[in-house]
């Protein structure tokens, strides 16, 4: 007999239980409630308003110093990073090293960049475009770029894309962008012909943001506080203000905030009931409680690293490693992405404009075919940059770091910096990893996530070249100086997390099956960029949001 | 302006002198020229903030560099003087010695300084967006606008 905690509605139990809010959780809970399904939607963080994402330059999304703007009870939820000597290290959700989650309904979206790039066909058959480097875990998706264009467009669409329909062919698409491309600033102009001096084609890159009125919100005012920080007319589209609203609306979703799921429920068997999670007592009470709540069906929703803890905590001894860990996949190849950048300075009469969202040009010349090297990226300029940032990470190697002249360069250089960045492709590695940690444990008592490893070395080559055409793009734009870093081996997660219940036709090969159903049970999905075999040379975000409305009509067509 | 403003701090945790240098130093790491510099902007009052409340660890380090500031004003200037009372040139070479510039304490100062100098308002480093209003920088504003000329005199509001 199963108590019905306070906090849920009565009449019968869900049809679905999905375990977090982020992009691809409420895609699913609003194609599946508007289907005709029950859903209950757990998510650990709240529902932050607007004015509940406070605007600090310290503490946000883009600069975490001491705190970040959505994180709920920080100093309960530490990981433990295990950096490439092996020294471990504590570290609370702000530290970088946690690898910037954002806990909160909604997900990184509530305060993305918001490109929203689908993937190069090449990027989902990499082995067999490239071969497979040894120890590395590199493999072509069990799916193909035509299986998931339908949804990159549903995607498109429903989210609210603002796009260069004719500039942006990398990946084939059947009809224009719902809104307009974002406008060109000048120095996104600069770039142009700088490209077009070495035959490099750009184009104006895809942007989740209002670029006019859509689906009853505002455009873009394009102010200058933009990645990291909420939007202040709610113009940064995700599922946060698109299809969890109409989940809601349908009267058959239930959303629970501040709900850790601390277990995937299974039988003697081993067949999935459930799940298990914390949550307060009631609404608003400060009194946790646990929970059980069954359900014919799970999706696990929780993003790349959380996803992955959250099979390995609901071990059970018919599945003693794991639910979905048969072959030893699980929690292995962490991806992110590399993100080589090249800096400039802006030659006299060419100057930022300090709007945003601020990214206004991009190549993809440099995804592919590129001689002797593995994959590539993508190529952009930058977010409009919190001044902070700039003192930080924008000035010249050689500007002193205090003083008069450090406060001239700030006041010369602002306006006048430039950079180039892009998401390498990375090489997974099955050594990179996302394990329990023997010792550490949350505000729930749960084991925490523990990373270690490294990408495979090759990574380190593709960010290598990647660097120097992004400095070959401002030399040949005519920057009055320029300069970079060399890339080095690390782990890499990130906002782009990714990897780690990849999926695969053979059970042998990875954790789930082509349409996230954990190898083994009929009734247990994980969707999210977890389940991505390689992570593309893109923002992941888009493939993320077509996986969701994939999975949600392969669930609606086969019940 | 003035030290006066420190009595809204519960607890002081540096001694007078030590605040003296304190003061001294933010006032060459971002100095006055024809735009307010850290002291006009308040980015003292963050900095003594920071060490009570999020950098509270580094307190220790804190203290400890700006007495070895002031004991290396004593010990290297004839007649012998407290690091705020040098002249300007002779602070800036004295944070550019070796023994400072290479000190931990020396680095984590710099990194509070413009922490609280750049940072939005709110954080009490950047009173009045005088940092942001130098750079031509709005937040909340879309529209392109050029920097502000430089004030007829520092603000010391």
């Amino acid at each position: 007999m199963i108590t019905r905690p306070a906090h849920l509605p009565s009449g019968p139990s869900p049809d679905v239980i999905i375990v977090g809010a982020g992009l691809a959780g409420g895609i699913l809970a609003g194609q599946l409630a508007e289907g005709g399904r029950r859903v209950l939607l757990l998510e650990r963080g709240d529902h932050l308003p607007h004015e509940a994402i406070p605007g600090d330059h310290l503490r946000n999304h883009r600069l975490s110093l001491y705190g970040d703007n959505t994180s709920l009870d920080p100093a309960g939820h530490p990981r433990v990073f295990v950096d490439p000597t092996g020294r471990e290290h504590l570290v609370p959700p702000h530290d970088a090293r946690h690898q910037l989650n954002a806990y909160t309904v909604g997900g990184g979206a509530r305060i993305w960049g918001m490109q929203a790039w689908r993937f190069h066909p090449d990027d989902f058959r990499m082995a067999s475009r490239y071969g497979v480097p040894a120890d590395s875990s590199l493999a072509d998706w069990p799916i193909a770029y035509d299986d998931l264009a339908p949804f990159y467009d549903q995607a498109e669409h429903a989210i609210g894309i603002a796009g260069d329909h004719f500039g942006d062919t990398h990946a084939p698409r059947t009809r224009p962008f719902p809104l307009p491309p974002v406008p060109r600033s000048p120095s996104a102009a600069w770039l142009a012909r700088g490209a077009a001096s070495l035959g490099w084609s750009t184009f104006t890159p895809p942007l989740a943001v209002n670029t006019a009125p859509y689906q009853g919100r505002g455009a873009c005012i394009q102010c200058a506080q933009c990645i990291g920080f909420s939007c202040p007319t709610d113009a940064k589209n995700g599922s946060h203000n698109t299809l969890l609203p109409r989940a809601l609306a349908t009267g058959r979703c239930t959303l629970v905030t501040r709900a850790q799921a601390t277990r995937v429920l299974t039988d003697a068997r081993g067949r999935v009931t459930g799940v298990a999670y914390v949550a307060p007592v009631s609404p608003g009470s400060a009194t946790l409680a646990s929970h059980t709540v069954h359900a014919p069906l799970v999706i696990v929703s929780s993003g790349a690293l959380e996803s992955a803890r959250l099979l390995l905590l609901s071990s059970s001894p018919t599945h003693p490693h794991g639910l979905g860990n048969h072959s030893d996949h699980l929690g292995r190849h962490v991806q992110g992405h590399y993100y080589p950048i090249a800096y400039g300075v802006l030659p006299p009469g060419v100057e930022q404009t300090l709007t945003g969202p601020g990214v206004s040009i991009a190549t993809t010349r440099f995804n592919h075919g590129n001689p002797g090297i593995i994959g590539g990226a993508m190529l952009a300029n930058d977010f409009v940059k919190l001044p902070l940032i700039f003192w930080r990470q924008s000035l010249p190697p050689d500007v002193p770091r205090w003083g008069l002249a450090n406060k001239r360069a700030m006041r010369d250089l602002f306006r006048r910096g430039i950079d180039v960045r892009g998401p390498v492709q990375e090489i997974p590695s099955p050594h990179s990893r996302i394990t329990l940690d023997p010792t550490v444990r949350d505000r729930h008592s749960l084991p925490v996530a523990r990373l270690s490893g490294t990408t495979h070395p090759e990574t380190v080559r593709t960010a290598e070249f990647i660097r120097q055409r992004a400095e070959e793009w401002l030399r040949a734009s005519g920057a009055e100086r320029v300069w970079s870093w060399p890339p080095e081996l690390k782990f890499s997660a990130g906002q782009h997390q990714a990897g780690t219940c990849r999926m695969s036709a053979d059970p042998s090969a990875g954790v789930t099956d082509p349409f996230g159903r954990v190898h083994g049970h009929d009734n247990l999905y994980v969707c999210d960029a977890s389940l991505h075999v390689t992570n593309g040379g893109f923002n992941p975000a888009l493939t993320v949001m077509a996986l969701a409305f994939r999975t949600a009509a392969h669930m609606l067509r086969s019940a | 302006m003035g030290a006066l403003r420190f009595h809204s701090f519960a607890v002081m945790p540096l001694t007078p002198p030590l605040l003296v240098a304190l003061r001294a130093v933010l006032d060459r790491l971002i100095p006055t020229d024809e735009f307010p510099g850290a002291l006009a902007a308040g980015t003292d009052d963050y900095v003594v903030r920071a060490l009570l409340g999020d950098s509270a660890r580094e307190l220790p380090l804190i203290i400890a560099g700006l007495a070895r500031l002031d004991a290396l004003a004593l010990a290297h200037h004839s007649p012998a003087s407290t690091f705020a009372a040098l002249r300007p040139v002779q602070q800036d070479e004295l944070l550019r010695s070796p023994e400072v510039a290479g000190d931990p304490f020396f680095h984590r100062l710099v990194d509070l300084a413009h922490e609280g100098f750049y940072a939005d308002p709110g954080n009490g480093g950047n009173r009045d967006a005088l940092s942001w209003q130098m750079l031509g920088y709005d937040p909340h504003g879309g529209a392109d606008r050029p920097p502000t000329s430089a004030p007829a005199t520092p603000s010391s509001r």
